[in-house]
């Protein structure tokens, strides 16, 4: 079944979609098209789950808030303006805000249970933990920060954007968005300094 | 500012190691998500996609609508009326205006077939 939907949703047969732009198949979507959401779920839902994951280093958690982000989408879809913003960086801004308001309901101490989930594509299940044990101090360190900055620092280290695309995104200046990153970054290490022996950092030798 | 340096080497890592977590979106997940897509295309499927106005109703709103159209019912009986049985006022009228018997050329004289511009020599 897990491999039946997948393979399905990569191999729609002769697909009038292929070429269509996010915005043409939402349009398309809100038009009562059956295939168009299929179709927009195939190509945004992997990246929206991959910032939300990175974001919060927790499964569950990602995955709700990426199929939150994936359900404005759908509602926004009717009365999407066409051509005053892409899809893509649409999603982006939602998933951001949605993991922030996330990081800040969240505790500082993260339950023991979600430390015990390893990512996806760990090489072994000791240096898995340690992965994940990384990647949930990075995103608890994130919730330490205000929100607009640890979007700025999550939207350029995590997803590894421009800052120009991240301006667009933010809806700020690009000098904004350079302040943001360099003062997220900063706090990000200050609050991370303590950590450094839990979390294997401790010895020269990397890793 | 050698005291951050190593601080931003483990920054870096911690990075680089979140932006090589890549996650495939689960079946489940995809099938929720696409549930939701299908539920709330439902919602509003009816609104954007009703079917056009018949020509009918559009012919109704634009004349004015129901009273508008019963106006002009009276005029069409009444116009169908005095064509079958005109009152005398009427025929004289006519009369009057156009002589009693009226002529209609289809083609203009002042093109200039009647001088014979169009012929040569």
């Amino acid at each position: 079944m897990a491999i039946g939907l997948a393979h399905s949703l990569m191999t729609l047969p002769s697909d009038p979609f292929a070429d269509a732009s996010d915005e043409a198949l939402l349009v398309a979507y809100a038009n009562g098209d059956r295939q168009a959401a299929a179709h927009l779920t195939a190509r945004l839902l992997p990246r929206v789950l991959g910032q939300a994951t990175r974001m919060l280093a927790h499964a569950a958690e990602a995955e709700d808030v990426a199929q939150d982000a994936m359900m404005r989408l759908w509602k926004i879809a009717p009365v999407w303006r066409q051509g005053e913003a892409q899809v893509s960086t649409w999603l982006y801004r939602v998933v951001a805000n949605l993991c922030t308001d996330r990081l800040r309901k969240r505790g500082r101490a993260m339950p023991l249970d979600q430390v015990a989930e390893p990512m996806d594509g760990a090489p072994s299940a000791l240096a898995g933990m340690q992965t994940q044990m990384r990647m949930t101090a990075l995103s608890d360190a994130l919730s330490q920060l205000p929100e607009r900055q640890a979007q700025a620092v999550s939207l350029r280290h995590l997803e590894g954007l421009a800052n120009p695309e991240i301006a667009q995104i933010m809806d700020i200046s690009v000098r904004s968005v350079e302040s943001l990153t360099a003062r997220g970054k900063r706090a990000l290490a200050n609050v991370l300094a303590g950590r450094k022996a839990e979390l294997g950092y401790d010895d020269d030798e990397p890793e | 500012m050698m005291m951050t340096n190593p601080n931003d080497d483990m920054l870096d890592d911690l990075f680089a190691t979140a932006r090589a977590g890549a996650r495939t979106p689960g079946d489940d997940l995809t099938a929720r998500v696409l549930a939701d897509a299908q539920t709330e295309q439902d919602n509003f499927a009816p609104l954007s996609r009703a079917k056009p106005p018949s020509l009918w109703f559009m012919m109704k709103d634009a004349l004015g609508g129901w009273p508008a159209l019963s106006g002009l019912a009276a005029a069409m009986v009444a116009g169908v009326w005095i064509g079958v049985a005109p009152p005398n006022a009427v025929q004289d009228l006519t009369a009057g205006l156009l002589g009693d018997e009226v002529s209609v050329g289809l083609m203009p004289l002042s093109y200039g077939f009647e001088t014979g511009a169009f012929i040569d020599g």
